[in-house]
């Protein structure tokens, strides 16, 4: 029997999963990092960690679970969180940790390109909006700031890049990776030349743009003999979480959207056109060259309610967050739509789409005597919502929205996913698979095999679980709460600056 | 209570306790020159405040303690008083030698057993910039500590020794708690993982690490193995691995000062076990770097 396998490198841990031919999940194993934050706008982690880790996990995985089972690998394919960014010298050795996306060291780099007409022309040609997120910004960071880094560097590279290196000796990136770099030109597939000369860089230092479904990859002799692969075993490029995400939540129709909340989150579109935003505030990263991904991420998603927990749960019984956040949720469950006319703005992180704005902050709005705990609770959940529908209403500028596909932590939790459905007045629905990147890398990996004719094809085979009806009622209540979390943001913008420059200066 | 100050060699109370430099329950009235000198520590200095507040320079840092805290001197650590004054108020202090030119600071008098003394070692060495904790609790045992040092009834050696004890205790999970919160275990882990890599060289047992995040055994390597996907020590070698890996890639440094610095037994069991991950053997991985990744440029 043979099998496909999936390595996910995800922000904070690598997953690795394999399918058999038919898509049925056989086993899966992770494995986690640490992300380090030595400044309070760095976030790092270290490649070697990463790849060790990868190399663990996957090694783990095929000897205990795979090969047990009598499967044969016949295709390993990677994916990846986006934004990554690593500088190695000339013989491939990191100068340093890898910077995550949530890394907002660019801050004032970002701030002077988005004012200026060549930040315009950047965004339009590679579709990634202006942001200390992108490797864009991120290297001309290091120019300005670390110039001794950055000339003893002769590569830059996303964290896959390397694992993939690391692996086969090719220096690589597939097209959904370079779209999300603010590099590469999405209308041409090259490497950008005003973005290059921004950041100060040649094509020479970056690697090999390949489609999403390059394979003229082999494992070096020793990985095979370790990890007891045969030399055929296909290695695939694969794609970045984004898109994976998209392409396993089953939203190749047109009228479709996905909402991926984990940690941070997003709402996405797939297409066969660019959208262009006068107002830059979504991105378009390719899955291949005739299918866009069109979105807006948040910086503000499970992370946020996770955050509550930790202040505000109740740890006396359960030790564990998890168990703690499920009885948050329990408590909310009894409070009213709106929660008692209480708004939560979500943006501890900062924010990505649809404001893009590093300095905007959380705020509770509309705290009366009679609000108590439980208020709160399911104020933070319905913020970190108001935003996910922010976002939303920004692509439905562009795209007639009529249902919606959720995946990620929050799809398990049926109350938030009856949340979404009355915010966005929409029907929402579960996927039958937990794991939508997974799923996604196995469907591109099929397709490339010949198993399925086309993506299209492929996405067919993803189904749904649950649907949630929305309450028109309920919508009613939430489109009027959504106007005040809307104006409020506007109403605030220069106090976000304020209180985020007196946090610098104020705060240890 | 009465004010008392006891040395060793000189107070008759601390004759069966070597162990015990000094101990002293002082209420100081006055502000007078020179009365808390800057001195590095020779052994472990506790104090307690219960009363008014004072400013004294800790490691080259600034504290101000008020009733309620608790500083921990450790040997080679520096503390006196700003000016080189006391301070007005009342406070309790001890001072402790250790065992071992100070690698092991509590000695053969603690009744703890020999695992819990090392964790109390790690937790208070990994701690020590942390020298000043909110410890109210402590203000009994030193209570009853002067009481059974003056009284000296029936079991008092056993007692006073069990209170030394009972303090480490409390001092040690004080720590632990100011450190690592319940609530965040990913937080806890990136801790441990930070103090693991700056000592790789120690063998840590799973005993150590536990004692680091201030849980038992069990609940580590479950909570350890449910959160990273690995064992307690295979995630230490996994960094050990990682470490190792930059060493080979950076430097000229021979292959067993690379196992011996990152916590391996020997250059044999370093290349076993790097092998058996990655398939090259230290030297092969080193001489095989470079022609794969040289980049043209």
């Amino acid at each position: 029997m043979n099998c496909i396998v999936i390595i996910e490198m995800g922000t904070a841990a690598v997953r690795v999963c394999a399918f058999d031919l038919s898509g049925n999940l056989i086993s899966s194993s992770k494995g986690h990092y640490p992300t380090f934050h030595e400044q309070p706008d760095h976030s790092e982690q270290d490649p070697e960690q990463m790849f060790i880790t990868m190399l663990y996990i996957l090694k783990n995985l095929l000897i205990e679970k795979i090969y047990p089972k009598k499967y044969t690998v016949t295709c390993i394919c990677f994916g990846s969180s986006m934004h990554s960014l690593l500088a190695v010298d000339k013989d491939g050795i990191p100068l340093g940790n890898a910077i995550t996306w949530a890394d907002n060291r660019g801050k004032k780099e970002a701030a002077d390109l988005k004012k200026s007409s060549l930040g315009e022309e950047i965004y339009k040609a590679t579709g990634t909006p202006i942001h200390p997120m992108s490797s864009l910004i991120k290297i001309a960071w290091m120019k300005n700031h670390e110039p001794e880094k950055f000339r003893m560097a002769k590569k830059f590279m996303p964290i896959k890049t390397y694992i993939i290196q690391q692996l086969t000796g090719a220096c690589v990136i597939d097209y959904s990776i370079a779209s999300a770099t603010g590099l590469m030109n999405i209308h041409n597939l090259t490497w950008d030349e005003a973005a290059l000369n921004f950041a100060g860089i040649t094509p020479e230092e970056l690697p090999d743009l390949h489609p999403v479904f390059y394979s003229d990859l082999t494992l070096k002799k020793e990985y095979q003999r370790v990890l007891k692969l045969q030399p055929t075993v296909k290695i695939l490029i694969g794609s970045s979480d984004g898109c994976l995400a998209t392409l396993g939540a089953g939203v190749w129709k047109n009228r479709m959207a996905t909402i991926t909340i984990e940690d941070s989150g997003a709402f996405r579109i797939i297409g066969d056109k660019i959208i262009e935003d006068p107002k830059q505030q979504i991105f378009n990263y390719l899955l291949t060259e005739k299918h866009i991904i069109t979105g807006g991420p948040t910086s503000n998603g499970g992370v946020i309610f996770n955050w509550f927990a930790k202040q505000f749960g109740d740890f006396r019984e359960a030790f564990d967050i998890d168990q703690s956040m499920e009885m948050l949720i329990e408590e909310a469950a009894g409070v009213e739509v709106g929660s008692g006319g209480l708004i939560f703005l979500p943006f501890l992180h900062g924010e990505r789409a649809p404001i893009w704005n590093p300095n905007s902050r959380g705020c509770y709005f509309g705290v009366n005597i009679r609000h108590e705990r439980k208020h709160f609770i399911r104020a933070t959940i319905e913020g970190i919502l108001f935003e996910m529908y922010s976002i939303g209403r920004t692509l439905e500028q562009h795209r007639h929205i009529e249902s919606l596909s959720i995946n990620g932590s929050f799809a398990s939790i049926p109350f938030c996913t009856q949340i979404i459905a009355d915010i966005f007045n929409k029907p929402v629905s579960t996927l039958s698979h937990a794991d939508s990147i997974g799923k996604g890398a196995f469907l591109l990996s099929a397709t490339e095999m010949g198993i399925y004719p086309s993506l299209e094809e492929a996405s067919k085979t993803v189904t749904m679980h649950q649907t949630y009806l929305p309450n028109a009622k309920n919508h009613e209540v939430y489109a009027q709460y959504f106007k005040v979390f809307e104006s409020l943001i506007t109403k605030v913008a220069e106090e976000f600056d304020f209180i985020s420059d007196l946090q610098q200066r104020y705060s240890q | 209570m009465n004010q008392l100050i006891l040395r060793q060699g000189i107070s008759k109370e601390l004759a069966h306790f070597s162990h015990i430099l000094e101990f002293a329950h002082r209420k100081n009235n006055t502000i007078q020159l020179n009365s808390f000198n800057s001195n590095v520590a020779d052994c472990i200095c506790l104090y307690y405040i219960v009363d008014g507040k004072f400013t004294w320079e800790i490691d080259s840092q600034q504290h101000t303690l008020y009733p309620g805290d608790f500083a921990v001197i450790l040997p080679g650590q520096r503390i006196g008083g700003e000016s080189g004054i006391l301070n007005i108020g009342m406070l309790f202090w001890i001072k402790i030698s250790t065992e071992d030119c100070g690698k092991l600071l509590l000695g053969k008098w603690s009744g703890l057993t020999k695992k819990e003394k090392l964790a109390i070692n790690q937790i208070l060495l990994v701690n020590k910039q942390q020298l000043v904790l909110k410890l109210k609790e402590a203000h009994l045992l030193m209570q009853n500590l002067q009481q059974e040092l003056q009284n000296e009834e029936v079991g008092f050696y056993t007692r006073v020794n069990q209170l030394l004890d009972e303090l480490f205790v409390l001092i040690s999970r004080q720590l632990i708690r100011q450190n690592n919160s319940r609530r965040d275990f990913p937080q806890t882990f990136l801790k441990l993982e930070q103090t693991l890599r700056q000592n790789l060289a120690h063998q840590w047992t799973v005993e150590e690490m536990a004692a680091l995040t201030g849980m038992g055994t069990t609940a580590f390597t479950e909570k350890v193995k449910s959160y990273s996907g690995f064992s307690p020590l295979n995630y230490l070698i996994n960094i050990r691995i990682t470490e190792a890996t930059k060493l080979l890639k950076k430097t000229e440094v021979n292959v067993t000062d690379i196992a011996l610095s990152t916590g391996f037994y020997s250059s044999q069991h370093f290349s076993t076990t790097f092998k058996k991950l990655t398939g090259y053997t230290p030297s092969e991985f080193r001489k095989n770097k470079t022609p794969d990744y040289q980049y043209t440029s």
